[in-house]
């Protein structure tokens, strides 16, 4: 029996050039000349050697200024996916292996330029500075697929290792205190109705990792980070609106000594306009905003207590963005963000909290290719 | 409900919500005449009916007729709207009876693909794409194989056990079967 080859092979590539006016965005972008230490390589190959088996893995190698991996190669994800079900009304599978966080609307492809909606995601929800917490889990997900008449739910939990790394200990704290990651879950309900027209999604993650600060050894605990994330979403043929919110609770317990043992609560939105002006032309705009602490809204505590500037702990980010795609296989994209607040901004790229400046812009140029 | 469209597409300024009536009124006729009774809704219908004049490239009407098609080894003779827009979203890999499915799409800008994304499937060409990039990428799914024309559509469904494609009923062969749409 003749059977088409199941094996495929796809990738990306991008290039950005980026220029702040105040503060460093993935390398020296505040400098006359920008920064051009913004690139991302992918590439992944898959095959289904049964009917119900596929088999999938991806290798990313990505600089983005000073964020701690520099074109290391990485395993982005190394699946095998079993469907034991596939009915009409129902697929139930599971991955067992390396596999992407179901997490918001973007998370699973967060690193292909083509999936985003503009250069940057909502640096709210999709902080870049400590991805690690989010990227992906070693373990297993199961995922079922419940079809009605008008519309599908989707469901997905999974269970296993975050990828916890130096960016998420610098960005908890400036004094990197070391982070190892625990068992974690996740868990995803999302709901297209109409083909997608309408979707809605509630992502919920429990992130465990254990602490140990490295400039007093004895002081040990766990770090968990638990983000809730509302997704909504409507597609028309022209535009699509978004609007995701997240409930994060960051929480350090489990020390000897008392005063490590601390709750903190912060919440992040945005809602994002997209324009298809023409099939190959795109505007984007979108307001993002997060709060670090939610009972210290202003971080003004923050401040006084000596911990930082104030402005570190929110950012309100107003976006715009242009996009165009001369082919399915090429992007070429513009966006400015006027930010007030470094909530996101990554430690990696400026060397103290206190020499960043509140207000700052943004312009960002990005090149891509996907095949 | 046919308030509801036709409000959305006045406000939002959209032609997909007229698309949307189209098939609604397809499938109802009476509800939509019905519907319209008082002056704000006949405003809002003529608001609709001038942004499909101005949006709708192509009406309904001259629309060639497009079909599903598979080739003669699946089995089943037809299969509900949910589960073809999952099969070419390339989220179900299989069919009920275990079968590997090989879907065959044409470019994004292919008239016949436009046609049948929207009207059959009711979804939009970007939105399929996206689907597509974010399963390839996402280690969830494999993308479809593309192929040029139509006629290379009606040969690579005709070639492929478990090959599902869509073609004009105009251009169709005995080569491959029309499926049914619940």
């Amino acid at each position: 029996m003749e059977m088409p080859d199941t094996f495929q092979v796809h990738g990306f590539m991008s290039q950005a050039l980026i220029l702040t006016d105040h503060n460093d965005f993935f390398g020296p972008s505040s400098r006359d000349t920008g920064s051009l230490e913004y690139t991302e390589l992918g590439l992944n190959a898959s095959f289904r050697p049964r009917s119900n088996v596929l088999v999938a893995g991806q290798v990313l190698s990505r600089k983005a200024g000073g964020y701690g991996d520099a074109w290391q190669p990485t395993l982005d994800y190394g699946v095998i996916d079993y469907q034991l079900l596939s009915e009409e009304e129902r697929v139930l599978g599971l991955q067992v292996g390396r596999f992407k966080n179901p997490f918001g609307i973007y998370n699973q492809t967060r690193d292909v330029p083509s999936t985003r909606a503009g250069i940057l995601l909502p640096q709210s929800i999709y902080f870049d500075r400590s991805r690690s917490l989010g990227l992906a889990s070693d373990g297993i997900t199961v995922y079922d697929e419940e079809r009605f008449s008008k519309g599908t739910l989707y469901v997905q939990g999974g269970l296993g290792i975050p990828q916890v790394n130096g960016d998420a200990e610098i960005s908890l704290s400036p004094t990197k205190p070391s982070l190892d990651g625990q068992l974690s879950t996740i868990l995803q309900l999302l709901y297209a109705h109409d083909g997608g027209r309408i979707n809605l999604g509630v992502s919920a993650a429990r992130v465990r990792s254990a602490f140990q600060s490295r400039q007093n050894p004895s002081a040990r605990g766990d770090f968990i980070f638990q983000p809730v994330i509302l997704s909504a979403q409507y597609n028309a043929e022209r535009w699509s609106l978004t609007a995701e919110y997240e409930y994060q609770h960051k929480e350090l317990r489990n020390f000897d000594n008392d005063i490590y043992n601390a709750v903190t609560d912060g919440e992040s939105w945005y809602v994002q306009y997209q324009f298809r002006l023409t099939p190959d032309w795109q505007w984007l705009l979108r307001y993002d905003q997060t709060v670090s602490d939610r009972n210290d809204r202003e971080g003004k505590r923050y401040a006084s207590d000596g911990r930082g500037p104030s402005y570190s702990r929110f950012a309100r980010d107003l976006t715009t963005g242009i996009r165009w795609s001369p082919s399915s296989r090429w992007m070429v994209q513009a966006e400015w963000h006027h930010v007030d607040g470094t909530a996101w901004l990554p430690r990696q790229d400026n060397e103290s909290d206190e020499e960043t400046v509140r207000r700052w812009n943004m312009l960002l140029f990005q090149t891509s290719y996907s095949f | 409900m046919v308030d509801q469209h036709c409000g959305s597409a006045a406000v939002n300024f959209g032609v997909e919500r007229v698309l949307g009536d189209e098939q609604t009124n397809n499938k109802l006729p009476g509800d939509r005449v019905a519907g319209l009774h008082d002056m704000r809704q006949s405003l809002i219908a003529c608001l609709c009916l001038v942004a499909a004049l101005l949006f709708t490239v192509k009406s309904r009407g001259d629309d060639p007729m497009v079909v599903l098609i598979a080739n003669p080894s699946v089995i089943q003779t037809s299969l509900s709207l949910e589960t073809v827009r999952a099969i070419f979203a390339m989220r179900q890999r299989t069919l009920a009876d275990g079968q590997a499915v090989h879907v065959f799409v044409l470019p994004d800008g292919a008239p016949l693909h436009e046609a049948f994304a929207k009207k059959i499937l009711g979804v939009y060409p970007h939105q399929l794409r996206l689907a597509w990039d974010r399963a390839v990428f996402s280690g969830t799914g494999q993308a479809p194989n593309e192929v040029a024309t139509a006629s290379a559509m009606l040969e690579a469904v005709a070639s492929t056990p478990g090959g599902i494609g869509y073609a004009y009923r105009s251009e169709l062969t005995n080569q491959v079967r029309v499926l049914d749409i619940e």
